[in-house]
């Protein structure tokens, strides 16, 4: 997935576990930018008495690098509190919450904003005691939860921001249970070699493996003047000072002491970064599993060390191994000019630039740019010069396939929520990027094959109608119900 | 915050690290921060820093990482500070045994 579960200690943290980040010009409020960073992945929408939230003992941040060091110039900073209001019930809610103040909702969670301005630390408060939306329970227990509870918690802090910290449907949309059996990748799954053992592998649709799920979502939608590093608003995109760097940590503190009694906890010392996340999927299936926790652990501006797994993918190699000579079908491989390239010295300038660097102008088009400059770091830029689709009816607007299918305005300038990550990076690492870099080299006709399968077409902004997406902030969809939850 | 100093150590926390090599600190049970006496001339008199009547304000943890270097790692607040005192390593070290 994106980045849940991505590695091997995160994924037994999950309060900690950041899913998916996504920083996009808003289509409905140009003028400002959209930042939602997930946490607490796979929720079962139904998965009570305790059900899912924030960690009180993290620190959340969402971090931008607005000079292209690789460092952050700003950091949003969300930390939360939660109340027990009645110690003597196992019960998340005594009765109907109507309201974020209603006196049923024995499990409360508020939240502080801080942003914090680099070098020098300055911290501004932009808000204490701001309300989370409890977990959508179902028709008795959070009755009117789109409108009375999730929407009532959007809060305006700031000059011009707002923010959402609490529950959303899950808006990131992949095949897992294919990707993860050895890239038998739904709907090519009869294009593979099956590893000689002779299964026959029947072409089917793509399954969502995170529809209906839930997940804890950290929103803010700031004036674009607000994150750039002289206080303007871009208007040439072609200028590395257009573009910003976002990603996402959390941190626990570095001592933990479990006390006798029960549910006691004592935390001190500095913070300690333990999940992190810029481009999705790249802790994923580009870090090797043994420097997956450490590479959480790092500074993205110290990714130089990790290069050589961004401009040699493993999957990369994989693929043309995996879709040669399938035992079943008459078909010659489906990457043989990858499998050419990956016999000699591969090095990936175009994933390299994708994914550390941004895209210099020129490359893709005289106006299109993602470049921050040359420092290596796992960052999602964003070009706050190229203006976002419109909206049209009120519905999100663009092609799925970004800046594959020619839509300057997403991924991987920025991500919007509706963006087929999935397809657009195994397209990549299969080589529709590399002429960018490497005009003698011709994309192998099966990279336009790749699919998810999971939306109706490019300009399917819906995921085939399973991810509820919104046409305003948070964009991400209300939490599915657990009494509805299938 | 300043690095700690042995002095300030054993003021803050010298009741806790007794107790074990890591330790979370009792407030009530803890010396005084501020307004101790000055320390005797020597660091073997530490126990004349040590007065009674005062509380930590935030839990103070003490992590003895090697005994050979006395390297211990103190924990207070959003600080770590890196001490060195074989001395006082292998006494906390015995206090556990």
């Amino acid at each position: 997935m994106s980045s849940h579960r991505e590695a091997p200690e995160i994924s037994k943290d999950p309060v900690a576990d950041s899913t998916d980040l996504y920083a996009f010009i808003s289509p409905d409020a140009p003028s400002t930018v959209t930042l939602i960073a997930n946490y607490v992945p796979l929720q079962p929408p139904d998965g009570g008495p305790n059900f899912f939230e924030f960690g009180d003992d993290v620190l959340y941040e969402i971090l931008i690098d607005n000079d292209g060091d690789g460092q952050a110039e700003i950091s949003y900073q969300f930390r939360f509190k939660t109340t027990i209001n009645d110690a003597n019930t196992f019960l998340y809610n005594t009765g109907p919450i109507n309201s974020l103040n209603s006196p049923n909702w024995n499990r409360v969670q508020t939240y502080s904003l801080q942003r914090v301005d680099y070098p020098g630390g300055h911290v501004t408060n932009l808000g204490n005691n701001l309300p989370c939306p409890p977990c959508n329970i179902g028709p008795l227990s959070t009755p009117n939860y789109a409108s009375g509870l999730a929407a009532a918690a959007i809060q305006s802090v700031g000059t011009g921001i707002q923010v959402f910290a609490g529950q959303r449907a899950e808006g990131f949309y992949v095949d897992l249970g294919s990707i993860f059996d050895l890239g038998n990748l739904r709907p090519l799954q009869q294009l593979h070699n099956t590893f000689m053992t002779g299964a026959v592998l029947t072409s089917m649709a793509g399954i969502n493996a995170t529809a209906g799920l839930n997940v804890h979502t950290l929103a803010l939608q700031v004036p674009i003047n607000q994150l750039t590093a002289n206080g303007s608003t871009p208007s040439n995109p072609a200028l590395a000072s257009s573009c910003i760097g976002v990603w996402t940590t959390a941190s626990r503190r570095k001592v933990k002491i479990h006390e006798g009694t029960p549910g006691n906890t004592v935390t001190t010392g500095p913070y300690v970064q333990v999940s992190r996340l810029g481009n999705p999927l790249i802790n994923e299936v580009v870090i090797p599993m043994a420097k997956k926790d450490y590479w959480n652990a790092e500074a993205p501006a110290k990714d130089s060390q990790f290069a050589s797994h961004y401009s040699n993918p493993e999957l990369g190699q994989l693929l043309p191994i995996l879709y040669t000579n399938p035992p079943n079908t008459p078909v010659a491989g489906m990457f043989p000019n990858l499998a050419t390239y990956n016999a000699g010295s591969p090095n990936r300038a175009d994933l390299v630039a994708i994914l550390l660097t941004g895209i210099p102008a020129g490359v893709v088009a005289p106006n299109y740019s993602t470049f921050t400059g040359a420092t290596q770091a796992d960052l999602l830029r964003l070009n706050l010069a190229i203006p976002p689709v419109p909206n049209a009816a009120g519905h999100l607007v663009g092609n799925n396939l970004g800046i594959l299918g020619g839509d300057v305005a997403g991924f991987p300038n920025g991500r919007r929520v509706f963006d087929d990550v999935v397809t657009i990076e195994i397209q990549c690492i299969a080589g529709a990027t590399l002429p960018l870099v490497d005009p003698a080299y011709t994309a192998d006709g099966a990279v336009s094959a790749i699919t998810q399968g999971l939306t109706s077409s490019a300009t399917d902004t819906t995921a085939k109608g399973t991810e509820n997406y919104l046409g305003q902030f948070p964009y991400l969809g209300v939490a599915n119900q657990g009494y509805a939850a299938a | 915050m300043s690095p700690f100093n042995r002095r300030e150590f054993l003021k803050r926390g010298g009741a806790a690290v007794v107790a074990a090599g890591v330790v979370s600190a009792v407030p009530a049970a803890l010396p005084a921060v501020a307004g101790a006496a000055r320390p005797k001339s020597s660091d073997d008199e530490h126990d004349a820093d040590v007065e009674t009547g005062g509380q930590l304000d935030q839990p103070l943890v003490a992590h003895v990482r090697d005994l050979k270097t006395g390297e211990i790692g103190l924990f207070y607040g959003d600080h770590e500070v890196t001490y060195r005192d074989p001395k006082l390593a292998a006494r906390i070290y015995r206090a556990t045994r």
